[in-house]
C-alpha cells in the first residue's frame, strides 16, 4: 500500500512502490492528462510536478513520490486558468496536443526558475519532444505568460 | 490537385467497397458528446448538425483530428453557411458510417491532405441546408413565407417584423422537414468565418489534460494489455511459457496473414503487463531470409536494381536520353533516403470490447470504416455490428491508417471476454512500424542554353501498394513516383521510371508519402544544375516556370520574404526548394550554419504556400511550421536501420527528433487565391530537406546526396 497526495487529494494505492508514478496516475487514478511517450525519461510527455519540481513520472517510482505532493496537468489550476494555459490558448499552440501537458508542466518550472527567459533560455530548459513541431508557438506562449 | 490523386481515390474506393454501413443510431460516447449530453433536448438536423435547445450547435466531423485542425476547419465550413456564432459551435467525431465519407475519396479516411478539399462543398451545403430548414420551420411557426425568414447569428428573423426565434427553439421542428438538396451558398466575398483564424475548438481541452486520445480511453471493467512482436520482420512465435504471477492472460496474436507474430500480456494495469512480460518465457522464430533484411544489404540491392532492374515508365515525353546526351553539360547523380519511423507522440493504442454478436471499439484511427471491417473479420460478424468511437489522435502521420493494432485489441478482448485497452510500448511502436520506404533515385539531366535539357529520373523503392496487393507486379506505384512526375517545371524531354524493390520490410504512408523523397532528389538535382550553370537557383527555376504562374508566384513570394539576393550573415548560406503536392504549391528557403565541423544548424526558414482558398490561416501557418519540423527531423537525423530484420533504434534516445533547441525561426506567407482549396497537412514537408541540403552545399562546397545529412 502506497499513500500519495495528488492535486491536493490523498490516495491509498494498492500497488508496488516501484510502479512508475505515470502508471499509477493513468491506470489506477484515471488521471490520463499525464502521457506515456517513451518510458525512459527522454521525451518529457509524462512531466509532472513533484514537490514543485518538474519530474518525468515514467521513471519515478510511486514510492518515491509518496514523500512529496504531486501536481498533474489536471491540478495545475481550478479551471484551466493558469497563465501558461491561457497563453497556450492565446497562441493556439497545440496541434495533436499529446505532448502539451508535459510541455506546460516543464514551462511551469522554467518560469519559476527564470521569470523572464530569453529564447536561448527556453531552448535550454524545454527539452520535451513535440512531433507536430509546435516549438515556435511554445516559445511565444512562454514569453506571453512571462509578460503578464 | 495532381493527376496521381485519381489513382489514390480509385484505390481507396476499391479498398472500402462494401461493408461500410454502420448503424447511425449507435451510441457515440466519450469526447465532445459529453457536452451535448448535458442538454435536455438535442435535435438532429440532417446528417451533420445537432442543435441543442439552448442554441449550441454540434457539428459532426467525418475526418479524424490528429493535430491538423480538421475539427475546426471543417466546422468552419458548416458555421459559415449556418450563420451561427463561432462561440456556439461544438464538434463531435462522426460515427463510422458511409454518410460521413469524404466526397473526394468515397471513404471515411483521413489522409492525403484531403479533408478540406473533399468536404469543402459538402459541408457548406450541409450548413446551408440546415439554415434553410430552420428558416422553413420559422416560416411555419410564424405563418409567413419562407422568403421572409432571414437566418442570422443563431436566430431566424421575420423580415419587417419584430418576430424572431432562436435556432434552439426551431431545431425540433426543423428536424422533421425535408433536407433541401440545392441550398444557396454564399459567395467567397461574403464569408465571415471561412478565411479567418477562429480559435481551434480542441485547444482548451488540450491545455487542461482533458482531451481524450485513444490511449486515454477507460471503460468499466477494462483490463490493460501490452504487445510484444517477433523481433525480426517476418518472424513468428516459437514458444511461450506459462503466464507469470500477476498476469491475467497471455494471448497469441495473429497478423493479417494468419501468422502468430506477437503476444499480448494482459493485466490489471499497463505496468503490471510490462513487468509480467519480463517474467514470461517467450522465444521467437527468425525468418529464413533474415540476412537479406539488413540495411546495408537492402541498399546494395537497390544499387543493383538501379543498374539491372526492369523499370516501368511512370511518365515520358519527348526523348530524354537523346536530349541528355546532346546537352553541353549535365549531372548524373544518385540520391538515397532511408526507412523512417512515424514516431507519433501517442504510441499505438486501441480499446475493444467484444461481446456475443457485437464489438465496440475506441480507436485513434485515421480509418474508422476499415477499423470496423477489421474488427468484424476477427469476430466473424457483420461490420454493422461494430461500433467505432474515433478518439482524438496523438499524431497520426499515416501510421494510424493501419489496422494491425485494432485487430490485436479485438483479438485480446475476444480471448479474455472482457474489455481491453491495448497499448504498444514505445519500443514496439518504433520496432514494428510500417515504415516510410527507403529509396534510391538516379537523376541524369542535361544543361543547354542555361536551362534543363533532358531529364531522366529512375526511382528504386519498395512499393507500399504492391506489398498490400493493391497493384500487380510490374505496375507503377503511384505513391512511389508522386513528386517525380508532374513537376512544376516545363521540361520537354523527360522520363520517369520506377523499379520496385522487393525488400520485405513493411512500408506504409508517412506524411507526404512519395513526395517526401522525390522532392529531395528532384530539388537537389535542379539545384546542382543551377550550380553547374552558374545561375542563381531562384532565377534558374523561374526560367522553367513561365507556364506555371502559380508556382512562379510562390517561388517569388518566398524569395521576397527572405530578401533573397541580399547579403547573408557571415558563416551562413541559403538554399531554396519548390514542391507541388496535394493540390498546393510550397516553396521554402532555409538558412544554415555549421556550429561544429559537419554539424548542421538550420537557423531560419521562410515558407510560402498557395493552398487556394484558405479556411483558417492560423492552422495553415501551424501546418507549415509542423511540416517543416517533421521534414527537418528526416533531413538531419531520421533513419531506421535493420540488422537481420530487426529494427535498430527503437526509442527516442536513439531516434533523434527535432527539439526546441533545433527549431529554426520560421516565417510563413500564405498566397491570396480564389482557386479551390489545396491540402495543407502534408505539403509543408517535402521542400525542407532539399532546401537544407542545397544551403549546406553552398555553405560547404560539398554536395550531400543522402539523408540524413549528418
Amino acid at each position: 500500500m502506497v499513500t500519495i497526495r495528488v492535486n491536493g487529494t490523498t490516495h491509498q494505492l494498492d500497488v508496488s512502490p516501484d510502479m512508475p508514478l505515470l502508471w499509477a496516475l493513468r491506470d489506477v487514478l484515471g488521471l490520463t492528462g499525464t502521457k506515456y511517450g517513451c518510458g525512459i525519461e527522454v521525451c518529457g510527455a509524462c512531466t509532472v510536478l513533484l514537490g514543485g519540481e518538474a519530474e518525468r513520472s515514467c521513471s519515478t517510482g510511486v514510492g518515491e513520490a509518496a514523500a512529496r505532493p504531486v501536481t498533474t496537468i489536471e491540478g495545475l489550476s481550478p479551471n484551466g486558468t493558469h497563465p501558461l494555459q491561457q497563453a497556450w490558448i492565446a497562441e493556439q499552440v497545440p496541434q495533436c496536443g499529446y505532448c502539451q501537458s508535459g510541455m506546460i508542466m516543464a514551462a511551469v518550472q522554467l518560469l519559476r526558475d527564470n521569470p523572464h527567459p530569453s529564447d536561448a533560455d527556453i531552448d535550454d530548459a524545454m527539452d520535451n519532444i513535440c512531433v507536430c513541431g509546435t516549438y515556435q508557438r511554445i516559445r511565444a506562449a512562454i514569453h506571453r505568460a512571462a509578460a503578464r | 490537385m495532381t493527376a496521381v490523386q485519381p489513382t489514390r481515390r480509385a484505390m481507396l474506393k476499391t479498398l472500402v467497397a462494401g461493408g461500410f454501413a454502420i448503424g447511425f443510431a449507435a451510441p457515440l460516447g466519450g469526447l465532445a458528446q459529453r457536452a451535448a449530453a448535458a442538454s435536455t433536448t438535442t435535435a438532429a438536423v440532417g446528417t451533420w448538425v445537432r442543435i441543442r435547445s439552448d442554441g449550441v450547435v454540434t457539428v459532426l466531423v467525418g475526418s479524424s483530428e490528429m493535430g491538423q485542425g480538421v475539427y475546426t476547419s471543417l466546422a468552419q465550413l458548416v458555421a459559415e453557411e449556418l450563420h451561427v456564432a463561432w462561440a456556439d459551435i461544438r464538434v463531435a467525431p462522426a460515427p463510422a458510417d458511409s454518410a460521413y465519407a469524404n466526397p473526394a475519396t468515397g471513404a471515411q479516411l483521413t489522409g492525403g491532405s484531403m479533408s478540406v478539399r473533399g468536404y469543402f462543398t459538402a459541408l457548406r451545403t450541409a450548413g446551408a441546408a440546415v439554415r434553410d430548414m430552420l428558416r422553413a420551420a420559422a416560416a411555419q411557426q410564424f405563418g409567413v413565407a419562407v422568403s421572409k425568414c432571414v437566418a442570422r447569428n443563431g436566430r431566424v428573423y421575420v423580415r419587417g417584423t419584430t418576430r424572431s426565434a432562436g435556432y434552439g427553439e426551431l431545431a425540433a421542428a426543423a428536424a422533421k422537414l425535408p433536407v433541401p438538396t440545392n441550398p444557396a451558398l454564399a459567395p467567397a466575398s461574403a464569408w465571415r468565418i471561412i478565411g479567418t483564424a477562429v480559435p481551434r475548438v480542441d485547444v482548451p481541452a488540450k491545455t487542461r489534460g482533458a482531451a481524450v486520445y485513444g490511449i486515454d480511453v477507460r471503460v468499466p471493467a477494462m483490463k490493460h494489455a501490452i504487445v510484444v512482436h517477433a523481433p525480426a520482420v517476418g518472424g513468428s512465435l516459437a514458444s511461450v511459457g506459462a503466464k507469470p504471477r500477476g498476469v491475467a492472460a497471455v494471448v497469441k496474436l495473429k497478423n493479417a496473414a494468419g501468422v502468430v507474430d506477437a503476444i499480448a500480456v494482459v493485466a490489471a494495469t499497463t505496468w503490471d503487463a510490462m513487468t509480467g512480460l519480463e517474467n514470461l518465457d517467450v522465444s521467437w522464430r527468425a525468418p529464413a531470409n533474415a540476412a537479406q533484411l539488413s540495411s546495408s544489404a537492402i541498399s546494395a540491392q537497390a544499387s543493383s536494381l538501379m543498374n539491372s532492374g526492369t523499370p516501368v515508365v511512370a511518365d515520358s515525353s519527348g526523348d530524354a536520353s537523346s536530349a541528355v546526351a546532346a546537352a553541353t553539360k549535365g549531372i548524373d547523380a544518385v540520391y538515397e533516403v532511408p526507412y523512417l519511423a512515424h514516431a507519433a507522440m501517442e504510441p499505438l493504442a486501441c480499446t475493444a470490447s467484444v461481446t456475443p454478436g457485437h464489438c465496440e471499439l475506441w480507436a485513434p484511427t485515421q480509418a474508422p470504416g476499415l477499423a470496423a471491417q477489421t474488427a468484424a473479420a476477427v469476430c466473424g460478424i457483420d461490420p454493422a455490428q461494430v461500433t467505432v468511437h474515433t478518439t482524438l489522435l496523438g499524431g497520426g502521420l499515416g501510421r494510424k491508417f493501419e489496422n494491425d493494432f485494432v485487430s490485436q485489441a479485438v483479438q485480446i478482448s475476444k480471448a479474455v471476454a472482457a474489455p481491453v485497452k491495448l497499448t504498444w510500448p514505445r519500443e514496439q511502436d518504433f520496432g514494428h512500424d510500417q515504415y516510410r520506404p527507403m529509396a534510391q533515385i538516379r537523376i541524369r539531366a542535361g544543361l543547354a542554353g542555361g536551362t534543363v535539357h533532358g531529364w531522366s529520373d529512375r526511382i528504386v523503392s519498395p512499393s507500399i501498394l504492391f506489398q498490400r496487393g493493391w497493384i500487380p507486379d510490374g505496375a507503377v506505384d503511384s505513391q512511389a513516383v508522386e513528386g517525380a512526375t508532374e513537376l512544376p517545371y516545363a521540361i520537354a524531354d523527360r522520363l520517369v521510371e520506377y523499379v520496385r524493390h522487393p525488400a520485405a520490410v513493411p512500408v506504409g504512408f508517412w506524411r507526404s508519402v512519395g513526395h517526401s523523397f522525390n522532392a529531395f532528389a528532384v530539388e537537389c538535382a535542379i539545384d546542382e544544375l543551377a550550380q553547374l550553370a552558374g545561375a542563381d537557383p531562384v532565377a534558374f527555376r523561374q526560367t522553367m516556370l513561365a507556364g506555371n504562374p502559380r508556382a512562379s508566384a510562390v517561388l517569388q513570394k518566398v524569395a521576397d520574404l527572405a530578401g533573397w539576393g541580399a547579403s547573408v550573415p557571415a558563416g551562413r548560406a541559403r538554399g531554396v526548394a519548390l514542391s507541388a503536392a496535394f493540390g498546393s504549391i510550397v516553396a521554402q528557403i532555409a538558412e544554415v550554419s555549421s556550429p561544429a565541423a559537419g554539424r548542421i544548424k538550420v537557423e531560419r526558414v521562410w515558407c510560402a504556400i498557395d493552398c487556394g482558398q484558405v479556411v483558417n490561416p492560423s492552422i495553415v501557418e501551424a501546418q507549415m511550421q509542423g511540416g517543416i519540423v517533421h521534414g527537418l527531423t528526416a533531413a538531419l537525423w531520421g533513419r531506421m536501420t535493420f540488422t537481420n530484420g530487426v529494427a535498430g533504434p527503437v526509442n527516442f534516445n536513439r531516434y533523434r527528433m527535432t527539439r526546441m533547441r533545433d527549431m529554426p525561426r520560421v516565417e510563413v506567407a500564405i498566397m491570396a487565391s480564389a482557386q479551390p482549396p489545396g491540402g495543407v497537412g502534408e505539403p509543408g514537408v517535402p521542400p525542407i530537406a532539399p532546401a537544407v541540403a542545397n544551403a549546406w552545399s553552398r555553405l560547404t562546397g560539398t554536395r550531400v546526396r543522402s539523408l540524413p545529412l549528418q
